[in-house]
């Protein structure tokens, strides 16, 4: 531990834990739930999670030292000043309920214009007292002005890199664009260690894999990931919303997807052909293991089983399990990215590019990552195609009397063809997958029954 | 001046950068002589209206004598007027009028090729030793330059065509009945340079020059963009540099943009090119309802020297060229835009824009609004301002080159001929026929397409750096939004859009936002950059709420555009206001 105390001209110990009890307050501490390995044993901890009752303004507990908001124990872990003086930076990482929450805190003078990333935003954390006078604590992340000196601190070298402008915000981190140059991500909470998916974002990127966002620098201290600059994803959009875009075509034009203006099968090929790309590099980054395809299929029958048994009797999943469970073939498993769907894309003007790493091959249910067979990668995403256009359609007909469906069923089957088309249709991709067809489209199936069980059970992702 | 049309146009060195180009078949244009031809003295009697419209510069498709097998691209003497057209002196005369109303005029040159009805290709294929029998391509066998693709695939299985009378094949790169010019031979070459003085001499602002890649065959190339024929462009260049000051040279170069680029030299060869991949791709967007085909294109387009310009166009003379596009695009391209197969022509599609979006004058708005918004200078075709229609059952390229419809009165006011005499039938169906669409209706009409182009001209005039400023484009989440900004410096005497009255320099920033989707749109935009900047919608020069370091947010309308001027409103208050 860094901490430094008021007495060598540094912010106190409570200063600081109470910014970070404020940014908790500010958030829905509910919604983290579950992402990060517990680092400090349970026992030293006095309570659960903070709870969504916090950010409602019901009183906060007091338990421990420094309270968080709803009473469980919060403690300093590590403290750098990554800027000193007005404004400043002061790096700053928590345990909290067996966590680690990290977070850059702003410190600026008191009357200073705040500048906002978010239009009623409330970066103000608190106020601190140390060496350079009274200072305002503010989220550094969230500040206009303070964000580029965010990046300067994590390592970017190059010219000014333009404007910061908020690209996500959510519980794995911050995620803020600088002009069309780089995009910087600073994690919320840590793994105790390396990030996965940083881990197989910077493994890809050198094993030659290009549908990425290019690392230029790693945030890293004692081990673990505090953040990382990518190249910029200049002009991208998301391809859930690009699907949705084809579908809302596709539902107003009421005529077959091959003939409507916005099909997606092109789209969905080239997705294909990525995912394919993938693969391989996989393959080179992090080698192959060889595992049966009969217990592939038992280990995915136990998982629909013991969540969602009632999805064993959807049609055609007892014959996809006979004809695995009677199979002798071995095949290739993979690092897999483990959680891929259309939300973790993202179409650029080059073509389509993997925007999200962060499950970093962990599996859905998992704590590690793990070799599969690519093909539950490849599960995933015709899932995400069926849900896509499950979920468009349901919006727009929730009474399902237009008719919808129907239009739904056939977008699903044109994009779910072109998308094993270009999957299947990339060189080299045979070496990775089983050589019989009818078994591959078996398995795939099994792996989207498996997956959408998972997710019916409550663990899976939402989109 | 003042008022819409009446603005002195641009008579400053890159003008053309600057310009709003309109492309005029003078056959179809209007008939003067009752001849049931359109005619030179005819497009001159309508240089009021294109005054009106707000056309800077003419582009006239080939006027040329000609046994007009290929819409006059069959020439068969460069030094003269086609009698159906009128005379020398009726060019001159359309020249000084036009000059007089500050439009430019430029014209089709065809280099590449003559029609095998020019005296020279006569003499040539008479025997091996007469004076010109150098002059074009000749071979004893049809194996040579096998590299080299056939352009009209569907017309010609060779760029070799057997001549009995000599005994030879000879080189054509489109129809066998256009002999390719042999540009090894100097005589050809300076000719072709005395040509271009002529007509300059004439008073022609300029040529568009038509099949430009093709002029020199080498073995073991493909026979396209050699660098012998971009030392002869050089050449052209440099004479019209020496001589003739302002004119321009834009290429006809159907080519990816990279490779393009190449006829821009170093700013020493054409001062345009036309962007041609870019043109399907505003069509594909349109019907997926996304930015990408667009954006794809745009981020493959290279830097080009400071005094160069691209021609964009939506529609032209010939084909919605697919050349450009991948063969699955073309499928897409055909499935959406060509669902009668006798829409199709050569690796095209033969219709006229309005057709092609269905009639749907949104779409039409908002097609044009890029054009007029996106890097390069617009060329519109004749009648799309009306948004006339087409004729798919006739032959080749007809379909799109039908009269002018002028107003609804006999042969749509194209001409007092007998029906039977004209060059082609005007069109009479009850969407796009002459009385439903015409000139004299949409003038009328202060909600017509017509007005409204003509108030868009009048803008993009009034924003010198639609023409000369940089695209910056906007990342926004939203698929179906095509945003970027629009700045440079403007002002300059040398813009000629300075007033006493305006600071002599200064920065203009125009923020285009588009929505390709037939649904309304939210537009989250990146607008860090501007912060501090208050957007003036163009047209009624209403504020918008500043822009500040979080992301502006914009709602459009189906198919909706908006032009927003950006002003620094920390400036001074003389300098804020728009």
């Amino acid at each position: 531990m860094t901490i430094r105390e008021s007495t060598s001209g540094g912010p106190t110990s409570e200063e600081l834990l109470k910014a970070v009890q404020v940014w908790l307050a500010q958030r829905d501490p509910g919604s983290v739930e579950g992402l990060v390995e517990p680092v400090v044993p349970r026992a030293a901890t006095a309570s659960a999670a903070p709870s969504a009752a916090a950010t409602r303004g019901e009183p906060a507990g007091t338990v421990g030292g420094v309270p968080g908001p709803a009473g469980d124990a919060l403690s300093l872990v590590e403290v750098e000043v990554l800027c000193p003086g007005r404004p400043g930076l002061i790096d700053t990482v928590v345990a909290l309920d067996g966590r680690l929450l990290h977070l850059v805190l702003g410190v600026r003078r008191p009357g200073d214009e705040a500048h906002l990333l978010r239009a009623g935003d409330d970066p103000v954390l608190g106020l601190l007292d140390d060496a350079a006078g009274l200072g305002v604590v503010v989220d550094a992340v969230r500040d206009a002005e303070l964000a580029p000196l965010v990046l300067e601190a994590v390592g970017w070298v190059g010219d000014d890199p333009g404007p910061p402008s908020p690209v996500a915000d959510d519980p794995t981190g911050t995620v803020l664009a600088f002009g069309d140059t780089c995009m910087l991500t600073v994690f919320s909470w840590l793994f105790d260690g390396p990030n996965p998916g940083v881990e197989m974002l910077t493994a890809l990127d050198e094993a030659g894999f290009n549908h990425l966002a290019a690392p230029l620098a790693r945030w890293q201290r004692a081990g673990r990931d505090l953040g990382l600059v990518q190249e910029s994803l200049s002009g991208s959009a998301g391809g859930w919303a690009l699907a949705l875009t084809s579908l809302r075509d596709l539902y107003a034009a009421g005529c077959e997807p091959e003939d409507a203006g916005g099909d997606f099968a092109s789209e969905a090929n080239a997705l294909g052909t990525m995912t394919a790309r993938m693969h391989l590099a996989m393959d080179r980054a992090f080698g192959r293991r060889t595992g049966e395809l009969r217990a592939w299929a038992h280990d995915a029958g136990e998982t629909i089983r013991r969540s969602e048994p009632g999805l064993l009797a959807k049609e055609g999943v007892a014959e996809a399990m006979h004809l695995l469970e009677s199979s002798e073939l071995k095949a290739p498993m993979l690092r897999t990215h483990g959680d891929l769907h259309l939300g973790r894309t993202a179409r650029t003007d080059q073509g389509w590019v993997v925007a999200d790493w962060m499950p970093g091959g962990i599996p859905a249910g998992a704590d590690t990552p793990a070799h599969r067979t690519p093909l539950a990668d490849v599960a995933d995403m015709l899932w995400s195609l069926h849900h896509v256009a499950s979920v468009a359609s349901l919006e727009r007909d929730p009474t399902g009397r237009s008719g919808l469906e129907g239009l739904a069923r056939a977008w699903e089957t044109r994009n779910r063809r072109a998308y094993l088309a270009g999957y299947l249709g990339t060189p080299g991709i045979g070496g990775l997958v089983p050589p019989d067809r009818r078994v591959v489209r078996s398995l795939a199936a099994l792996l989207e029954v498996e997956r959408e069980a998972v997710r019916t059970a409550g663990s899976g992702p939402a989109t | 001046m003042s008022g819409i049309g009446t603005t002195e146009r641009d008579p400053s060195p890159g003008w053309y950068q600057r310009a709003v180009f309109y492309e005029v078949l003078i056959r179809g244009y209007f008939d003067a002589d009752d001849d049931g031809t359109g005619d030179l003295r005819g497009l001159r009697e309508k240089l009021d209206y294109l005054q009106w419209l707000g056309v800077d510069c003419v582009w006239l498709l080939p006027f040329y004598p000609s046994p007009l097998r290929d819409g006059g691209y069959d020439i068969s003497d460069f030094f003269n007027v086609h009698p159906d057209y009128g005379t020398l002196g009726d060019l001159v005369a359309l020249l000084e009028d036009a000059h007089s109303r500050d439009i430019k005029v430029i014209a089709d040159l065809v280099m590449n090729h003559t029609s095998d009805q020019h005296p020279w290709f006569v003499e040539s294929r008479m025997d091996r030793t007469n004076p010109k029998a150098d002059w074009y391509v000749w071979n004893d066998d049809d194996q040579r330059w096998p590299e080299a693709r056939v352009v009209f695939t569907d017309v010609e299985r060779s760029n070799w065509t057997w001549d009995d009378s000599r005994q030879q094949y000879y080189w054509h790169r489109f129809y066998s009945h256009q002999p390719d010019l042999n540009y090894d031979n100097p005589e050809v070459a300076d000719t072709m340079v005395d040509l271009v003085r002529f007509w300059l001499e004439l008073g022609l602002d300029g040529f568009r020059l038509d099949a430009v890649p093709y002029l020199y065959q080498r073995d073991g190339t493909a026979g396209e963009h050699l660098p012998e024929t971009h030392a002869f462009i050089r050449r052209i260049r440099k004479e019209i540099e020496a001589d003739y000051p302002n004119r321009v040279l834009l290429a006809e170069a159907n080519g990816w943009p990279a490779d393009v680029a190449d006829y821009f030299g170093d700013g020493d060869e054409c001062h345009m090119c036309f962007h041609f991949p870019l043109m399907p791709r505003l069509f594909m967007a349109v019907r997926r309802e996304q930015r990408y085909p667009v954006t794809e294109i745009l981020s493959q387009t290279p830097e080009i020297p400071e005094n160069c310009q691209w021609a964009i166009f939506l529609r032209n003379h010939d084909e919605l060229t697919l050349e450009q596009v991948s063969d699955e695009e073309r499928d897409y391209l055909f499935t959406e835009y060509a669902k009668d197969p006798r829409m199709k022509r050569h690796m095209g599609i033969g219709r006229r824009l309005a057709p092609l979006l269905d009639g749907d004058r949104r779409l039409a708005e908002l097609l044009h609004s890029l054009l007029l918004s996106l890097p390069g200078s617009p060329v519109i075709y004749y009648g799309d301002e009306l948004l006339m229609g087409d004729n798919i059952y006739l032959g080749d390229r007809d379909s799109v080159r039908t009269p002018m419809q002028w107003s609804p009165d006999r042969n749509g006011g194209f001409s007092r001929a007998d029906f039977a005499q004209l060059y082609l039938p005007p069109l009479m169906d009850p969407v796009y026929g002459f009385e439903a669409v015409n000139v004299e209706a949409q003038r009328r009409n202060p909600g017509s397409f017509l007005h409204w182009l003509r108030g868009m001209l009048a803008e993009r005039r009034s924003l010198p750096v639609m023409g000369i400023g940089q695209m910056e484009p906007l990342a926004c989440p939203n698929p179906s939004i095509l945003a970027f900004v629009r700045s440079g410096q403007v002002g300059d005497p040398a813009d000629g859009a300075a007033s006493p009255s305006t600071p002599r320099e200064r920065t203009q920033a125009v923020l285009c936002v588009h929505n390709l989707s037939r649904f309304a749109q939210p537009a989250e935009l990146s607008l860090a950059h501007w912060s501090g900047h208050v957007p003036f919608e163009v047209l009624g020069r209403v504020p918008f709420p500043a822009i500040a370091e979080e992301p502006y947010t914009i709602t459009l309308g189906p198919y909706g555009y908006l032009w927003l001027e950006l002003v620094d409103e920390s400036g001074p208050a003389g300098e804020r206001l728009p």
